[in-house]
């Protein structure tokens, strides 16, 4: 086989990079979240015990991993898709549409009504998860990155947007 | 005019319509090389003699190997999983579903279970859950409304849990729709004006909601068109042929449209007072698409604007001054809605509180609202809709769409 190129796919490593921190903070916000809002908790509360959701890019691009231990607590579980079962699972079907909806380039609801995400499991429980991540990006970004990442948003109350959202990113920073 | 940056568009159902189409039904199913189908259909559909017109038209080519009308007409998983260990026993290789919504769901939910040899239906909930091409599937729809002969979704009640399960997949796509006038000649009239509520809904959420594109909105916007013109007089006259058939053709067209646009917050609601309250479908599309227009109004004015011309025609568009072509869109609509009040003696309800059963009694009560909006916050159609909608808002909507009192835009929450 003289002159036979072999093509690797390009590892696109700042972009991946980036994914991962985006994924690994998200996942800890989301974890604080649930310690500290109201609503969030109350999503948390209605799903069943050791329910997990994982948001993800196709084929076997970076995800995260989040869920409730047996205990009932809310925990970032990083992204070994193998070490524990995954109910419902949010996949982007390339790692390029999944960096358009993590730099909010493309909103969520954008992103879903152009067919780039797979979701399978339980749909009402995929709505609870759009849900927190809604609230949760609006912890996390300022007023008008959020607003191109979500449809509405919220009216919050002044303890909510202050002290609520520093405790928030202090336990993201913190990972607790 | 409003062009998305991406959009996909499919269609790959082969559509045979006329007022004999039956007749190629054995030649359809010779192409996968099938000829022992199972016929699907219901009890109202089998009193009314369409599934012999059915038989009729296939029995010397085909070997129907059992005739099924069990299905019920709010169906459910139990309901699948039974017809689907019955299509195993009797041997047969693929399913000719001959009714509504309800059987056309509970086809693609019995086609899923016996291609894929299991019995648990939920595995393939959602989006896109299916890998690969089920068993030889034709619909034959009865009613001009549910589009669900061409359609990707199917959408099943899992009574246990009151709530209805969605399943998406191009593969629930039949095989062939075959859309024949003689289907719908016997329709009740009520019957008739909910279901073409329904496919006005189809085509209307198409046109608005957030996977709009410019594809579906031609094939939303003949629905509309057609609909407008032939419902109301079909009400009165079933026996137009050609009106039958232009009907059926809209509910198809419409199918088509909100399979490749999916629909928002109508469905959503829709989904919910259907399940929580076992309000036919069509019913309920009928009452809240004018409330699903003016809660997304601020976000989609340009866009209910433009569905204007189909609605009203070309004298009423031109008429209608420059700044009111949406909120006259949302008129049209209502009074569609009165009209089929009309021409129906009462039986095709205009507000939620009008709705009545068999027996006379209300069929949702106002304290069911609460019940009804927890539920459509777990509706996954919610994602094409323009605006957010929280518990509230739902709430907010329902109540309206209780008293047949519009909706206050002032209340609706803009971000
Ligand atoms: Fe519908």
């Amino acid at each position: 086989m003289e002159g036979f190129i072999e093509i690797r796919p390009r590892r696109r490593f700042f972009l991946r990079l980036y994914l991962h921190i985006m994924l690994r903070v998200l996942g800890r916000a989301i974890q604080a979240a649930a310690r500290v809002d109201e609503d969030v908790k109350k999503e948390f509360n209605a799903m069943p015990e050791n329910y997990t959701f994982s948001l993800g890019a196709f084929p076997a691009g970076p995800c995260m991993i989040i869920g409730k231990d047996t205990q009932g607590i809310v925990r970032y579980m990083g992204s070994d898709m193998e070490k524990q079962p995954v109910h419902l699972k949010i996949t982007l079907k390339s790692v390029r549409h999944f960096f358009s909806l993590l730099t909010f380039t493309e909103s969520t609801p954008v992103s879903n009504a152009r067919n780039r995400m797979i979701v399978s499991g339980d749909v009402p429980y995929a709505c609870a998860a759009v849900r927190i991540m809604d609230i949760v990006q609006v912890y996390l970004l300022p007023r008008w990155m959020a607003k191109m990442a979500i449809k509405r948003y919220p009216r919050w109350t002044f303890k909510r947007h202050t002290v609520d959202r520093a405790k928030v990113l202090i336990r993201t920073l913190l990972g607790f | 005019m409003y062009i998305p940056d991406y959009y996909e568009f499919g269609c790959p159902v082969n559509i045979v319509a006329g007022h004999d189409s039956l007749e190629k039904t054995a030649d359809i199913l010779a192409v996968p090389g099938s000829s022992q189908p199972m016929l699907l259909t219901d009890k109202g559909v089998r009193q009314a003699g369409l599934a012999d017109i059915v038989l009729d038209a296939v029995k010397d080519r085909l070997d129907i190997k059992c005739v099924e009308d069990g299905v019920p007409p709010d169906s459910d998983l139990k309901v699948v999983r039974q017809l689907a260990q019955l299509y195993n026993q009797k041997g047969c290789d693929s399913i000719i579903a001959v009714g509504g919504g309800s059987v056309l769901d509970t086809a693609k939910g019995i086609n899923m279970l016996v291609s894929e040899k299991t019995d648990d239906l939920m595995q393939f909930t959602g989006a896109g859950a299916l890998k690969r091409k089920l068993r030889p599937l034709i619909a034959v729809p009865t009613t001009a409304g549910t589009g669900s002969e061409v359609t990707i979704a199917a959408v099943i009640a899992d009574h246990e849990k009151n709530r209805k399960m969605i399943f998406g997949s191009h593969f629930l796509l039949p095989d062939a729709a075959l859309i024949d006038s003689r289907m719908t000649l016997t329709l009740p009239a009520h019957i008739r004006a909910a279901t073409a509520m329904d496919a006005m809904a189809h085509a209307v959420e198409a046109c608005v909601m957030l996977s709009k594109n410019p594809l579906s909105d031609a094939h939303a916007k003949e629905a509309i068109r057609r609909i407008m013109k032939h419902l109301l007089p079909l009400i009165a006259e079933p026996e137009n042929k050609e009106g039958r058939l232009s009907l059926a053709l809209a509910a198809a067209l419409a199918g088509i449209a909100f399979s490749n646009s999916l629909v928002g917050m109508v469905h959503a609601l829709g989904h919910s007072v259907g399940s929580v309250c076992h309000v036919p479908h069509g019913n309920c599309m009928a009452i809240l698409l004018s409330y699903g227009l003016e809660y997304n109004f601020h976000k989609t004015e340009e866009r209910i604007a433009d569905i204007l011309f189909s609605l009203a025609g070309p004298e009423i568009y031109a008429k209608t001054p420059k700044s009111q072509p949406a909120q006259k869109s949302i008129d049209c609509i209502r009074k569609l809605n009165r009209d089929l009040f009309q021409a129906t003696k009462g039986l095709h309800a205009t507000c939620l509180k009008d709705l009545k059963d068999r027996e006379q009694h209300p069929m949702v009560p106002k304290e069911k609202l609460p019940e009804i909006a927890q539920t459509a916050l777990g509706d996954g159609m919610v994602f094409y809709n323009p605006e957010d909608v929280d518990y509230e808002d739902w709430l907010m909507v329902l109540e309206a769409a209780w008293e047949g009192v519009p909706l206050d835009r002032t209340k609706v929450r803009k971000g």
